[in-house]
């Protein structure tokens, strides 16, 4: 399964969110952004945990930690940018991460379970999920909606 | 691929800078538009405020009456979920019965922009708030005078308002 020559390997970024690494289509991130500060205000959409400025433009920032960890955020020091798509627009998505990412080349898996998974990579001998954003958020959105 | 271009134009958009209230509820800083406040008075000189009796709507308690209409008094803290302190002030609103328990006043300033909320807001705060403002490196909600009650919450309260002035009458030809 692992390898960055066969025609359908494509480019994933790295991520480590908590102590796991979970892996994002290189196509969905726009960047790395550095410890910049986060702003918050009164809400209650679930997982929205504040905004960042980054070049102009308002990014809210989704803390997807305890979701996908079970455990609270760490004192996160970074965020990646990724794309959020609402039906045909799309908006910028920031998730707090370690900092260490990683570009990488690899095949995929299709998976179907959990939900907010789409695929899973091999890479350094480790089995990493490949995670939808936009179906992790709904996901969540649904759960809280039910819970409340 | 287009990423929320929308909202920078929006932002962007060479608009007449917006005059605009800082206030603070509860260590939170918010933005009203200036031209939606009529008036702002400390809440000691409010010795006439009415109690309402109604538990549907826990963020109002009072009412308060100024040229022969009914006002009622939204505590801020209580609408916008934070820890509630003793408020000093009230933002009487203009073009809409409702008077805001808020803790201070931080200042005027000007806007020259306001971003759209982004999508990733999906709750009542699509209600609370017309947009976020950029200032002086702060994002601060904008607040929209009209998403402190609903209509349904001023039927309610009307209805509440109604059936304590009777009750106010019944008891003072008793008496």
């Amino acid at each position: 399964m692992s390898g960055t020559d066969t025609e359908n390997a494509r480019s994933y970024v790295l991520i480590q969110i908590g102590d796991r690494r979970f892996a994002l289509p290189a196509s969905e991130v726009s960047e790395l952004a550095p410890p910049v500060r986060l702003h918050q205000f009164p809400h209650n959409s679930p997982l929205v945990s504040g905004i960042i400025v980054r070049r102009g433009r308002l990014v809210p920032v989704y803390d997807i930690c305890s979701l996908l960890t079970g455990k609270g955020s760490p004192t996160h020091q970074f965020y990646l940018v990724a794309v959020r798509h609402f039906g045909s627009a799309c908006e910028p998505a920031a998730i707090p991460v370690n900092g260490d990412s990683e570009l990488v080349t690899a095949d995929t898996v299709q998976v179907t379970s959990p939900a907010y998974v789409s695929n899973r990579l091999m890479h350094g001998g480790e089995s990493i999920e490949v995670l939808n954003l936009d179906r992790l958020v709904a996901f969540e959105s649904r759960e809280a909606e039910l819970n409340s | 691929m287009k990423i929320a271009a929308h909202d920078a134009v929006k932002a962007r958009k060479a608009r007449k800078p917006e005059a605009v209230i800082l206030f603070n509820v509860s260590n939170q800083l918010f933005a009203i538009a200036a031209d939606s406040v009529q008036e702002i008075r400390s809440t000691d000189s409010l010795g006439a405020a009415l109690e309402i009796e109604q538990q549907e709507i826990p963020k109002v308690r009072h009412t308060i009456e100024r040229g022969h209409r009914t006002y009622y008094v939204v505590n801020a803290c209580t609408h916008f979920g934070l820890r509630v302190v003793r408020p000093t002030l009230v933002l009487m609103l203009r073009q809409i019965r409702v008077a805001v328990l808020v803790d201070k006043i931080e200042r005027m300033a000007e806007l020259s922009g306001l971003h759209a909320l982004p999508r990733a807001f999906v709750g009542t705060e699509r209600q609370w708030y017309r947009g976020l403002a950029c200032l002086d490196d702060q994002v601060i909600p904008v607040v929209s005078p009209m998403g402190f009650l609903t209509s349904q919450e001023f039927e309610r309260l009307d209805g509440a308002a109604a059936e304590a002035s009777r009750h106010n009458l019944e008891r003072a030809v008793q008496i």
